[in-house]
């Protein structure tokens, strides 16, 4: 018997050991709804380990779709960017077509006053040194300019054509000093020669001390001397001063044209008391 | 030749620069005139008998592109770069200071020289008005940027000097 058993004694075990872990199986049927002492000693091990394992678990989860988040928002990022520097474009663009209409039909209505015709001319330089005031436009004589031609902007005379070559002219503000432009105050009809004077200042020159003058008067064209039409506005009188010596009056006059922001200007072909 | 090629170069590229965007950008009295600053650097540093005629073309060219007057800064420049040739000889041109106060000293002779050309041939009356104001500013600038040009390796002058 004890042969017997030593002889199968492999077979015996593992008989056994299957006969064990049936009867546990079986004894736990009745009780399966609750944990056993060693069921809840394992769970009491291992809840901290697999806490600790869900946690890096979803920390992992975490860090990775944030970082897909991440280069997703990145691109979207580039996008909008690109996005908002179109939209600045097309706002920046829709303002400067707004601000040009505003420019180019303020210069329509001035040409529909003008009984001469003329042709519309944009600004395409400035004069390098701080003496002269000249600019330079797009038109020259193969569109019909010449030298002497008057130029106006919307608010009044700006000056005339100098140096006129085939593609371009230069036009002489009636700020620099070797303008003069021969002038009346509107309202007392007082006689002068506007000269600029540098910078954005221009002087009424020639009108004597008996002649009426107030600050605020408007200065226009007297259409003496044939460059300019009669009536055109070059500026306002900011001062007036009559020394005590001297048969003039020291008359300083604010152009009508802010000429610092001069874009287009219409160039008058001939005057209308031709 | 690539030395005077390369100093033409500049010299367009100083033109263009001056015509163009410095007018558009910056205010009136701070714009430095390169083509002055161009004329004291020929009569310091290039004595060739050719400098003299390109300070004057410097000049037309100014002129052509600034007031009505040509041959004014022509007149001028061709003025201030013989002066500088005369003396070149006797002065240590490589100096950096030198160069600078040149420049502003060659900016306050122009603007004297063509003060009086226009007051005897022109009737620009009360130009002085609008000039000498500027005057020192413009100087200064100039003198500034001739202080950056210097530090620029151009092409050198003789080395004898």
């Amino acid at each position: 018997m004890i042969k017997l058993l030593v002889r199968h004694k492999r077979l015996l075990i593992t008989a056994l050991f299957l006969l064990t872990v049936f009867l546990t199986y079986a004894m736990n049927l009745r009780n399966k709804e609750h944990a056993n002492p060693l069921e809840r000693g394992v769970m009491t091990l291992t809840a901290p380990v697999a806490g600790g394992a869900a946690a890096a678990s979803g920390t992992l989860d975490s860090l990775w779709s944030n970082y897909v988040d991440l280069l997703e928002v990145r691109r979207e990022n580039v996008a909008l960017r690109k996005s908002v520097q179109r939209l600045n474009e097309r706002i920046v663009s829709g303002n400067e077509a707004v601000m040009a209409n505003a420019r180019l039909k303020a210069l329509l209505d001035l040409k529909g006053t003008l009984d001469a015709p003329s042709l519309a001319v944009s600004v395409i330089g400035e004069d390098s040194s701080a003496w002269f005031k000249t600019l330079v436009v797009d038109r020259g004589s193969a569109d019909g300019l010449s030298e002497g031609m008057p130029v106006l902007a919307a608010g009044g005379i700006v000056g005339r054509l100098v140096k006129v070559a085939p593609h371009s002219a230069r036009v002489l503000l009636l700020t620099d000093h070797a303008s003069a432009i021969a002038a009346l105050v509107q309202r007392s009809r007082a006689r002068g020669v506007v000269r600029g004077a540098g910078g954005v200042r221009c002087s009424m020159e020639f009108t004597v001390k008996d002649d009426d003058v107030k600050v605020g008067d408007a200065v226009v064209s007297s259409g003496i001397g044939g460059v300019f039409p009669k009536g055109l506005p070059i500026g306002e009188v900011t001062m007036v001063k009559k020394g005590e010596y001297g048969v003039f009056q020291t008359i300083e006059v604010r152009p009508a044209v802010n000429i610092t922001n001069l874009e287009e200007m219409l160039v008058l072909f001939r005057q209308p008391n031709d | 030749m690539i030395r005077y090629l390369k100093l033409t170069g500049w010299l367009l590229a100083a033109i263009v620069l001056q015509m163009t965007l410095m007018p558009r950008y910056l205010l009136d009295p701070f714009q430095p005139n390169l083509m002055l600053i161009a004329v004291v650097y020929l009569g310091l540093k290039l004595p060739h008998r050719l400098a003299g005629f390109a300070a004057f073309s410097l000049g037309l060219l100014q002129d052509s592109f600034s007031g009505i007057y040509l041959g004014l800064h022509a007149f001028s420049y061709l003025c201030i770069y013989t002066l500088l040739s005369q003396l070149a000889d006797r002065l240590y041109t490589d100096n950096r200071a030198l160069f600078v106060l040149v420049v502003f000293l060659a900016t306050l002779v122009c603007a004297l020289l063509n003060l009086v050309m226009l007051l005897i041939f022109s009737v620009s009356n009360g130009l002085y008005a609008s000039l000498l104001p500027a005057l020192i500013p413009q100087a200064l600038v100039n003198a500034l940027i001739a202080s950056l040009v210097f530090s620029v390796p151009l092409p050198a002058g003789e080395e004898a000097r």
